[in-house]
């Protein structure tokens, strides 16, 4: 369908100015296809949805012992390190630097935990398949947390409230048993996780206003923000990736972000995370999984290793992307404006070498840059509704 | 594969506001009839595959099955086992997961663990096996 639309106007009897008579919409018209398309992104926030592969998944119980051990940094070897230190609710629950350092240096960025639950693979190369084991693989990484199995459960034990919260959580006190204890951990640390949710957006705002014919509404969105819509749904076709109310389709690709790590080491991204998520013995096969159908495992159960996956990561929701600065799995685009020039600019030979083919260079004007950048500015609440708040 | 078996079945298909509308097989037709929702088809001279997706409507990056009903036509022999499998020809790549078929008996088969997992068209490839070899049929899905 080629005929255009003035914003929701004219979606009610092909009107430009609504029936409210409100001024007609700045910015952009959008075809029908567009509006489908950005309809698509919402509504936001999704109702909750407990993990049925964490029987603690929304126990507030759990959810409080999830947000103390989250806090603690007792549980690195050293005792200084916790999973707040690099998880900072301003930033979205990121650390503002390129790439992660806890106990050492490491080679990816810090991945944000806000609507961290609606994921299906997690870390850049999707290494895990479930919150649980990814809240687990920090505390016994030793260039993050530095412990292992036997520190975390020891951590428990040794305290008096630690050891009653974890009885309070799953109905007996930690056992002898190092593994279960552990993953006991991880599981409440999952639970607390589930809580971090993104708040309503100007975007959001938009969107609705579009589905429900408020012309009025729909007028109070920027008109850069709506001209950046435009092109990330239109020329840029951005959601072909970064789809739905999450702004992400949860898989991976290679998007021309150079995969070397370091001198004489590669970051293999995805190609190693399937490897590593169908080894894990917390994966969502394993005798973890509190899912006894293993429904849940559907995904880990049929995902494929290709060789296209070396050197793909894992496509992030753009929600609260303005306080999650530097981008990319190596943090090496510092603002937005450089991942939308990048996206502009890409090096189209270097794709398509030896993958698929969907991304071509954009070759954006600086004003559609602008607008662009706008757009995804549009994605990140206000501090006051931001990703500290709880979805629960 | 022979040369009958290149044979592509390209369906069209619509797209609705947010729902994806294969082309519905006739509901006259015995094959597949069975199958609840929506249906799509792949057929060549000697086979017919009716299949609905479950769940549906198909969500680009979300995981679904398919029902299948596999009918020879004209005097074919039934096929010994059915593979189901889908690429994205514009874009040069296959989906992220391979199904597996479970045959449910009459001509009857369920395939888990497929998933779209970005909007386009999409060609489903069911690859039949047969006593006289492999044939190959197409569904072209236009996902929104």
């Amino acid at each position: 369908m080629n005929r255009r639309y003035s914003g929701l106007a004219a979606l009610v009897a092909g009107l430009v100015v609504g029936a409210t008579g409100a001024e007609p919409v700045a910015g952009p018209s959008f075809t029908a296809p567009e509006v489908r398309a950005i309809l698509a992104h919402g509504p936001w926030p999704p109702p909750w949805q407990s993990d049925p592969s964490n029987r603690v998944s929304g126990q507030p119980a759990s959810i409080a012992f999830g947000e103390r051990l989250f806090n603690d940094p007792r549980l690195s070897r050293p005792g200084t390190i916790a999973c707040a230190s690099c998880h900072l609710p301003p930033r979205s629950f990121t650390d503002g630097l390129p790439r992660a350092h806890g106990l050492a240096a490491t080679d990816r960025n810090t991945l944000g935990l806000a609507n961290v639950r609606r994921q299906r693979w997690f870390g850049w190369d999707g290494a895990n398949d479930n919150l649980w084991a990814q809240s687990l693989r920090p505390l016994l990484d030793p260039r993050e947390m530095g412990g292992d199995l036997a520190h975390v459960a020891a951590v428990v034990r040794a305290d008096a409230d630690l050891r009653e919260r974890y009885r309070e959580s799953f109905g007996a006190p930690p056992s002898a048993a190092d593994e279960p204890v552990a993953v006991d951990v991880a599981k409440a640390l999952a639970a607390y996780q589930e809580t971090l949710a993104t708040g309503r957006t100007p975007f959001d705002e938009f969107r609705d206003a579009l589905a429900r014919g408020d012309d009025r509404g729909a007028a109070r969105y920027p008109a850069p923000a709506r001209r950046g819509l435009a092109l990330f749904v239109g020329k840029g076709r951005c959601n072909v990736c970064h789809l739905g109310p999450d702004f992400t389709n949860g898989e991976f690709h290679d998007i021309g972000i150079p995969f070397f790590a370091g001198p004489g080491r590669v970051d293999a991204g995805r190609h190693e995370g399937v490897r590593r998520v169908r080894a894990s013995r917390y994966n969502l096969l394993g005798p973890f999984n509190d899912d006894s159908t293993r429904q849940t495992a559907t995904a880990t159960r049929h995902v494929a290793a290709e060789h296209r996956n070396f050197g793909e990561f894992r496509v992030p929701s753009l929600r609260d992307v303005a306080r999650t600065a530097p981008y990319m799995h190596n943090g090496s685009l510092a603002t937005l404006r450089d991942v939308v020039r990048h996206y502009s600019e890409l090096d189209e030979e270097r794709l398509h070498a030896d993958g698929e083919q969907i991304l071509r260079p954009l070759r954006l004007t600086d004003a559609e840059i602008d607008d662009l950048v706008a757009f995804l500015e549009s994605l990140s609440a206000s501090q006051a509704n931001s990703s500290t708040s709880r979805s629960r | 594969m022979d040369a009958r078996a290149r044979q592509v079945n390209a369906f069209p298909v619509a797209v609705a506001v947010g729902t994806l509308l294969l082309v519905a097989a006739d509901a006259s037709r015995a094959c597949g009839e069975a199958l609840r929702g929506t249906t799509g088809r792949a057929e060549n001279a000697r086979y017919e595959i009716v299949f609905a997706a479950v769940p549906a409507p198909l969500a680009a990056g979300k995981l679904f099955s398919l029902d299948l009903a596999v009918c020879p036509r004209g005097g074919a022999a039934a096929p010994n086992a059915l593979a189901v499998d889908a690429t994205m020809p514009e874009h040069r790549h296959g989906m992220n997961y391979r199904p597996t078929v479970v045959a449910r008996g009459t001509g009857t088969y369920r395939a888990d663990g497929l998933m779209f997992h970005m909007p386009g068209r999409w060609d489903l490839l069911f690859d039949l096996v047969t006593p006289a070899g492999t044939e190959r049929l197409t569904a072209t899905v236009l996902l929104e």
